[in-house]
């Protein structure tokens, strides 16, 4: 059994406007998306901006009301619709989020963050706490002793692992991190996301990793659902997803991935061109008269396109 | 009236903090009052004034001091009435110290009241956003289009026995609503912030997240507010008090001692009776005012000078 399965997933947001806040079309940001996660698994969200990675993930923990679809946890149902769904589903799914400055309260200390979660799931008394904030603050790499520290003392990096600290608190089975590392620089990049595999290997987590930085999926990935407008436009392994890429719209993204080698940077430069020109050509092909992907089919036991409906 | 020359802020007696501890949110506006030689005089004479109202209060009799005295009309200042008596023989700077008294408590209780409704309604309004906000700030609209002296003016003319605190309540009552207005638009801006949504998938609830994440980011504003509003609620309830819609006479206040002023012979003549608390009404409102823009210049990162 999947750790977690989407079903149809679809978050559409009312549109407002024109004269007296008249109903308009609803903003479809996810439009019936399903995929599943497999205990200790991490499984990618691609997409260009806008195209609704982010919105499925607060969706699954919960931040987003779910307009129609079913997600469930461990055989469990989770949101019913309701706005917010139930407090106590939550422990075992934590969310990294992609902002490390405006995601820890700056009024708060160290001890107050990281301590949050284990105050509205565990009664600990103050020494326990503490304790435990200590440990975690000492797994994620930071001085156990600072945690009488507001957020502002530190770097980007080690707040972004402060954040990591308060998902792993309460031990879940499940972390959705949100473009973890998309607003910190390079180097530090690289040693969270290292991190980030370390503990999934100690603490047997899975991963929904939300990004569009294809270097950081292929890294960190076992499979990969790309995204474009609110659904899915293909669906794989890492391997089948950069080795056999089906749909234009992947084959693109692909090609934009920079290459290191200036040596090949002119025979890169056709590989765009004759992408892009295949693009154009097979766009009517592979969207429907609105722009959007068709559902998929599976085109192998791990792989599924949204293929056109002929040919 | 304070003889003082805008001082610039001297660098070198800046007091730092040792940096592995961040400042705490009294110590940047205890540091911003310090630095600021106009804000600390004022903040002094307001704590004098305050200290010295409240302490020989407690050692006044109100009722003999509103006592008629016929054998002492109008006496000017004298060693036996250090400010002179009013038309009724009273002792006028018996009425300032136990006016003062009535003035700031009433302008402080209602600043407290309509600090506590005031973030309350806001908080929950811009924190939650949508249906409520607009049901909380439709009620707010109520009030504020109500025109707010002609209400005072009716309610005083149709209740005969108001007290202090019919008349606290009735100030409450229509000045939460610039505070709920504030508090609404910052916590708007709040609850967009990431660590909001962090503590909710932590499973807090919302009443929690509200009191223990938002509204400690909303402090710094929700003091400076207050104290600008304790400044003008002083004075406030001396011109209510002034145009009669305040204090009865029996409970001095600084208002009810301008008002006498409005008998032209006593404002021509008789001046200890309504210049104490004329200067006195102006040196607090004043002074308040200087240690609430140092706070302001607290809270705002930008504008700090120490």
């Amino acid at each position: 059994m999947a750790l977690l399965e989407v079903r149809q997933l679809k978050v559409h947001f009312p549109g407002r406007g024109g004269w007296f806040e008249s109903r308009t079309q609803p903003v479809k940001a996810v439009d019936g998306v399903g995929f599943r996660i497999e205990e200790g698994q991490t499984y990618g969200l691609v997409g260009e901006s806008g195209s609704g990675k982010t919105t499925t993930g607060r969706a699954i923990i919960g931040l987003n009301a779910l307009t129609s679809g079913s997600v469930t946890f461990q055989g469990q149902e989770l949101t019913l619709g309701k706005r917010g769904g139930k407090l106590n589903f939550r422990r075992d799914i934590q969310m990294i989020f992609q902002d490390p400055y405006s995601s820890l309260n700056p009024k708060k200390r160290l001890l107050d963050i990281v301590a949050e979660p284990l105050r509205n799931f565990e009664r600990l008394s103050p020494l326990e706490e503490k304790q435990r904030v200590r440990e975690l603050l000492e797994r994620v790499g930071l001085s156990p002793d600072s945690i009488y520290k507001y957020p502002h003392e530190f770097s980007g990096g080690q707040r972004q692992r402060i954040g990591i600290a308060r998902a792993i608190a309460l031990k879940p089975k499940l972390i959705i991190a949100d473009e973890p590392v998309s607003a910190l620089d390079l180097s530090v990049q690289a040693q969270v996301l290292n991190f980030l595999r370390e503990i999934q290997e100690e603490m047997k987590l899975s991963f929904l990793l939300i990004s569009h930085d294809l270097g950081i999926i292929r890294h960190m990935c076992d499979r990969i659902g790309i995204m474009y407008k609110g659904r899915f436009v293909e669906q794989g392994t890492t391997e089948d997803l950069f080795e056999r890429p089906q749909h234009i719209y992947t084959k693109r993204l692909l090609s934009a991935i920079p290459v290191m080698d200036p040596a090949k940077r002119e025979e890169q430069l056709r590989f765009r061109e004759a992408v892009n020109s295949e693009y154009k050509e097979a766009y009517e092909r592979y969207f429907d008269h609105d722009g959007l992907a068709y559902p998929l089919k599976p085109i192998s036991a791990t792989h599924e396109v949204a293929a056109p409906e002929k040919g | 009236m304070l003889k003082l020359s805008t001082n610039k802020a001297s660098p070198q007696a800046r007091p730092r903090q040792p940096a592995d501890k961040s400042p705490s949110g009294l110590s940047i506006v205890w540091r911003e009052i310090v630095q600021d030689k106009i804000a600390l005089v004022s903040f002094i004479l307001v704590a004098a004034v305050t200290l010295f109202v409240y302490v020989t209060s407690l050692l006044l009799d109100q009722d003999q001091i509103v006592r008629v005295d016929l054998f002492a009309l109008k006496q000017p200042p004298s060693s036996e009435f250090l400010l002179g008596t009013d038309q009724g023989g009273r002792d006028i700077f018996g009425q300032l110290i136990i006016g003062t008294r009535n003035s700031l408590t009433i302008a402080i209780v209602v600043t407290l009241l309509t600090g506590i409704i005031g973030v309350l309604v806001g908080l929950v309004s811009g924190y939650f956003g949508g249906t409520i906000d607009n049901l909380l700030m439709r009620v707010v609209d109520f009030f504020m289009i109500l025109p707010f002296l002609m209400v005072v003016i009716a309610f005083i003319t149709a209740v005969p026995n108001y007290g202090i605190t019919a008349f606290t309540l009735i100030m409450t009552a229509f000045l939460w609503l610039g505070i709920a207005k504030l508090i609404r638009s910052k916590a708007l801006q709040e609850r967009e912030m990431e660590y909001v949504q962090a503590s909710r998938t932590s499973g807090s609830s919302h009443l929690k997240i509200m009191f223990v994440q938002v509204l400690p980011n909303l402090s710094s504003i929700i003091i400076v507010t207050m104290t600008l509003n304790l400044a003008a609620n002083i004075g406030l309830e001396s011109g209510l008090s002034f145009l009669g819609f305040g204090f009865p006479e029996s409970t001095p206040s600084l208002g009810t001692l301008v008002s006498y002023a409005r008998n032209p012979q006593t404002l021509e003549m008789r001046w200890w009776i309504w210049l104490p608390a004329s200067i006195l009404i102006l040196v607090l409102m004043l002074c308040i005012n200087n240690v609430g823009q140092a706070v302001k210049r607290a809270a705002d990162a930008r504008q700090r000078k120490g």
